[in-house]
């Protein structure tokens, strides 16, 4: 046996005595271990837990959505609930190839204001305006088609007049001018 | 052979309907008007159906009259007035002309347009829409514009290729200059220029030099 032999004899040797300490360490590494797994299986560690929750990705998108569907939900009730209307726009495209008109009259001293038109069979009883908070201004939202559409507001039952904003019929078939308002096209009048 | 039988198909199947829709309109008019009344209506409406002219708005225009309380006969020859006017703004506009575009070309040509600027607005734009052009025309002449002038600036604008809501402000500068006391037929003429100023490709002069140079109906 030469010298180089030996020494891989003895490396060999050393290798396999036995390490002192060596059944405590592992006793106490399997008591740590278990230690930390009740902790995990405590109230709120499933929370903290990176393992904890496995989802598809799909799910998960579809319950952000609702989640932000709920909330916008709620705060619209809410808003609602304290007396704050959201803004309404003048004109907005509904479905069915109409669109919702929103009239604006400004009548001073009336006590009530109806607008009639081609829409409703010319009817001063069909379509009343809402007195605005300013006390004014009237009000009325109108589903209407597209098209051409002669109109004019009625005062107190009695007075017809046509809208001040809005283009004027050429002709006063019956006395008084209507006024003209054209949905569909590039924009309404 | 297919074709025919969809054809076929669709007519059957839109028949009813267009009847209903007549029916409907006949429904409303006898609610409203006394029946010596309704009856000459619904006949000028039916003529003006089958010349395939639109009917709502004889329709409306014999509601109104009855919600205005105007007279009997006044409300017959407004009906009548109504649907010579749908027939001529066809023959203006031609066959393929929408229904709203003969409305509003009726009452252009009521208020004393002459036909020739019916058509020679369908030539300046033969494509688009002539509803907006139309009411704008209708609008000058009802707030004073002689009918010439307003025929002049709103073919101008037309055939210099203005868009709709260049033609709506065209109309709003013009309502504003005549609510601040212009003469109507200059105010019409302002509102063409700046119109033009703002159209590209056009000549920067041309609307307030001489707007009729080659406007003209």
């Amino acid at each position: 046996m030469n010298n180089g032999d030996r020494w891989d004899d003895d490396v060999r040797g050393a290798y396999q005595l036995p390490i002192e300490g060596e059944e405590q360490a592992r006793d106490r590494a399997i008591g740590r271990l278990r230690r930390e797994s009740a902790k995990r299986r405590g109230l709120g560690a499933w929370w903290l837990d990176p393992d904890g929750l496995r989802m598809y990705p799909a799910l998960a998108a579809a319950c952000v959505l609702a989640v932000l569907v709920i909330g916008a939900w709620g705060g619209a009730a809410w808003m609602a609930s304290r007396g704050v209307r959201a803004p309404r726009p003048t004109i907005a495209t509904i479905p069915s190839g109409s669109t919702a008109v929103t009239f604006v009259f400004r009548a001073p001293g009336a006590t009530r204001v109806s607008l009639v038109g081609d829409f409703n069979g010319w009817d001063p009883n069909a379509t009343p305006l809402a007195r605005a908070t300013t006390g004014e201004i009237w009000t009325a939202q109108v589903p209407l088609e597209h098209g051409l559409h002669a109109y004019a507001f009625v005062i107190d039952g009695q007075d017809w007049e046509p809208d001040p904003a809005a283009p004027l019929a050429p002709v006063a078939t019956f006395g008084r001018r209507n006024s003209l308002l054209v949905v569909g096209e590039d924009q309404a009048l | 052979m297919r074709r025919l039988v969809a054809l076929a198909l669709a007519s059957l199947l839109l028949a009813p309907g267009r009847a209903s829709a007549d029916e409907s309109e006949e429904a409303r008019l006898r609610a409203r008007l006394k029946p010596e009344l309704a009856t000459p209506v619904i006949e000028v409406v039916r003529a003006a159906a089958a010349e395939s002219l639109p009917t709502a708005p004889l329709v409306a225009r014999a509601l109104e009259g009855a919600s205005r309380q105007a007279g009997d006969a006044a409300i017959l020859e407004a009906v009548r007035r109504y649907a010579a006017g749908l027939a001529a703004a066809r023959r203006a506009l031609g066959p393929t002309a929408r229904p709203a575009e003969l409305d509003a070309g009726a009452g252009a040509l009521m208020a004393g347009v002459p036909e020739d600027s019916l058509a020679s607005l369908k030539r300046a734009r033969p494509a688009g829409s002539l509803v907006i052009p139309l009411v704008v025309l209708s609008d000058f002449v009802a707030r004073g514009v002689p009918v010439a002038d307003a025929s002049n600036a709103v073919l101008a604008a037309t055939r210099a290729g203005a868009p709709d809501p260049a033609l709506l402000r065209m109309r709003e500068r013009t309502h504003e200059r005549i609510l601040r006391g212009e003469a109507p037929s200059g105010a019409s003429r302002e509102g063409l220029r700046e119109l033009l100023m703002k159209t590209p490709g056009t000549p920067k002069e041309r609307g307030s030099r001489e707007p009729r140079a080659k406007g003209g109906p």
